[in-house]
């Protein structure tokens, strides 16, 4: 018993050091998602007996590949215009100008404040009684009508820039700051012009960093609940129709929920997988060019 | 090509005050929404083409109070908060510790499969969570819906409390052994002092994030368990903005002086790291 217990000691202690955080992953996360799973292939409110009609259901019916489609459209739209927000904002940024500090401090709101609040503040900024419409009505000519943005779908897009720009912004500043100086001098010593040392020495060394930072950006944007729950309207992704499948009808869809939530974490993954072989292959076209 | 060359030029010359354009409306954008919920929760007959409130009132915040049991939510936040908190700083000191101090075969993979919750949609691991308190009966009481919290919190403790123990010096613990401390009194003047720091961030964090969690709290709430942000999410549902916003801006401002107390100590990248892994 000894012997067993001084060779093995230290594997035990490290195992039972890691034992609450284990119990707590497959207690909170592998079970229920495996009760998931499960419950996807069940009939719906039966516990016994496997279908796979709750997946052909979804699939089959042109909104359910709606709500796909949208989930992508929102999650890819935000992406790609928190890049286009990101890059410049980091460039000016970078430059350390007066009161660069309290920018800073700006592009970090969106990340505290909770998504439930960030969208009440965006529908009451956009309405039609907003600021933004105040504006536009009254300083702008010819414009005589507000313009809509709370619950369309270009709206809805602007309000997950808001929120998740913050993420491809200070990854790319970050790379941008971790960026050597002298690389760029060196290319200034070589003849090159500043648009000529921005286009083809900066922006390919930083092109990793906001390829990285914009996948946080997506995940966030894909998986976001509360902002459509509450501003989408008529725009529900897959995050909301899921909860709606449990909240709207009595007694509540929970297999064909369970099925939308597995088709929901399935297409994050492979995204996510083939986003991040993308990602490999520009980083390493990047990490060549120097 | 004259005139856009002139004209890029000009662009160039004016370039400060361009910046500045720039940063200044950037800057209106992030914060106009929070000043609008700020207004809005203090005025009073804001209609049609004003820009601002005509009269101030501080009604609304009555009315949320009253109405909305603003205190009795309050309580259970906390007390939700604070059950999480303490758990997943317990899960994440002993984790830190395996993570950052001892060795293991396979620790990027235990690592990676730990903050696996983080890659995944929260609502959907929220959906099965709330199915098995439902068969467990934890739905609606302070310890389900705390325990739904530390699947969020715990992977930002362990993260934080990892990279503490990491950076814990070796030879400090050896010096105290050689003066004689023993494990406990090792522990108890050494190492805490020195990881004390990584404790209090993670416990900022993972409150912070029990604060506003909603997803998994609005499929593990009940009637006895409504929380702040459960409270202005159903307010929306009323329809009533004033009110709304006056909760709104009793949620928010505490978030919002925790940022500016940290974000001299915190670097911004750990608000959102630990994808490094991805």
């Amino acid at each position: 018993m000894t012997a067993f217990w001084r060779r093995h000691s230290t594997g035990l202690i490290t195992f039972l050091l890691l034992l609450p955080a284990l119990a707590g992953f497959f207690g909170l996360f592998f079970y229920p998602m495996f009760l998931t799973v499960i419950l996807s292939f069940r009939p719906e409110g039966q516990t016994v007996g496997w279908t796979l009609e709750n997946y052909t259901m979804f699939l089959s019916d042109p909104d359910g590949r709606w709500v796909i489609y949208l989930t992508f459209i929102l999650a890819l739209g935000c992406t790609a215009f928190s890049v286009l927000l990101s890059v410049p904002l980091s460039l000016i940024l970078r430059e350390k100008v007066r009161g660069h500090r309290f920018y800073r401090l700006m592009v970090l709101i969106p990340l505290v404040v909770p998504g439930l609040i960030g969208a009440l503040g965006l529908l009451l900024f956009w309405g039609s009684r907003g600021w933004f419409n105040l504006f536009l009505t009254q300083l702008v000519p010819f414009v005589q009508r507000p313009v809509r943005m709370n619950y369309t779908l270009h709206g809805l897009i602007l309000f997950y820039v808001w929120l998740y720009f913050p993420y491809t912004c200070v990854t790319t500043l970050s790379t941008l700051e971790s960026l050597d100086q002298s690389i760029e001098e060196a290319g200034a010593v070589s003849g090159a012009n500043r648009w000529q040392v921005l286009r083809h020495i900066v922006l390919p060394l930083i092109t990793p960093g906001i390829l990285a930072g914009s996948v946080l950006t997506f995940m966030a944007a894909f998986g976001a609940f509360s902002v459509p729950l509450i501003a989408g309207g008529d725009y529900r992704p897959l995050a909301v129709e899921i909860y709606k499948q449990i909240a709207v009808p009595i007694p509540a869809r929970w297999s064909a929920a369970s099925a939308i939530a597995i088709i929901m974490g399935l297409l994050q993954v492979a995204f996510l997988v083939l986003y991040m072989r993308f990602v490999r292959r520009t980083g390493g076209a990047g990490g060549g060019g120097q | 090509m004259t005139l856009a060359r002139a004209y890029l030029r000009g662009m160039w010359e004016g370039r400060l005050i361009l910046t500045y354009t720039l940063l200044v409306s950037f800057t209106f954008l992030i914060l106009a929404p929070l000043l609008m919920i700020a207004l809005r929760s203090v005025g009073k007959g804001w209609f049609g083409r004003l820009w601002l409130p005509p009269q101030l009132t501080l009604d609304w915040y009555r009315w949320a109070i009253e109405v909305g049991n603003i205190p009795e939510v309050m309580k259970n936040t906390l007390i939700i908060g604070i059950i999480a908190v303490v758990a997943s700083t317990v899960i994440g000191i002993f984790a830190g510790w395996a993570f950052g101090r001892r060795q293991m075969p396979g620790k990027e993979v235990v690592m990676a499969m730990i903050l696996l919750p983080r890659m995944i949609p929260p609502i959907t691991y929220a959906l099965g969570v709330a199915k098995i308190f439902y068969t467990l009966e934890l739905v609606d009481t302070y310890l389900g819906v705390a325990l739904a919290h530390v699947s969020v919190c715990a992977p930002y403790a362990i993260l934080v409390l990892s990279a503490t123990f990491e950076g814990l010096d070796e030879r400090v613990l050896e010096a105290a052994g050689v003066c004689g401390a023993n494990t406990i009194k090792r522990f108890v003047y050494v190492v805490l002092p020195l990881i004390m720091p990584g404790i209090l961030a993670s416990m900022i964090f993972s409150f912070t994030h029990s604060y506003n969690e909603f997803t998994l709290t609005l499929l593990t709430y009940g009637p006895h368990t409504v929380t702040l942000p459960i409270r202005t999410y159903l307010a929306v549902g009323d329809g009533y903005w004033e009110i709304t916003s006056a909760m709104a801006m009793i949620m928010v401002v505490p978030s919002l002086v925790i940022l500016a107390m940290i974000q001299r100590r915190a670097k911004p990248e750990r608000l959102i790291g630990g994808f490094k892994g991805v």
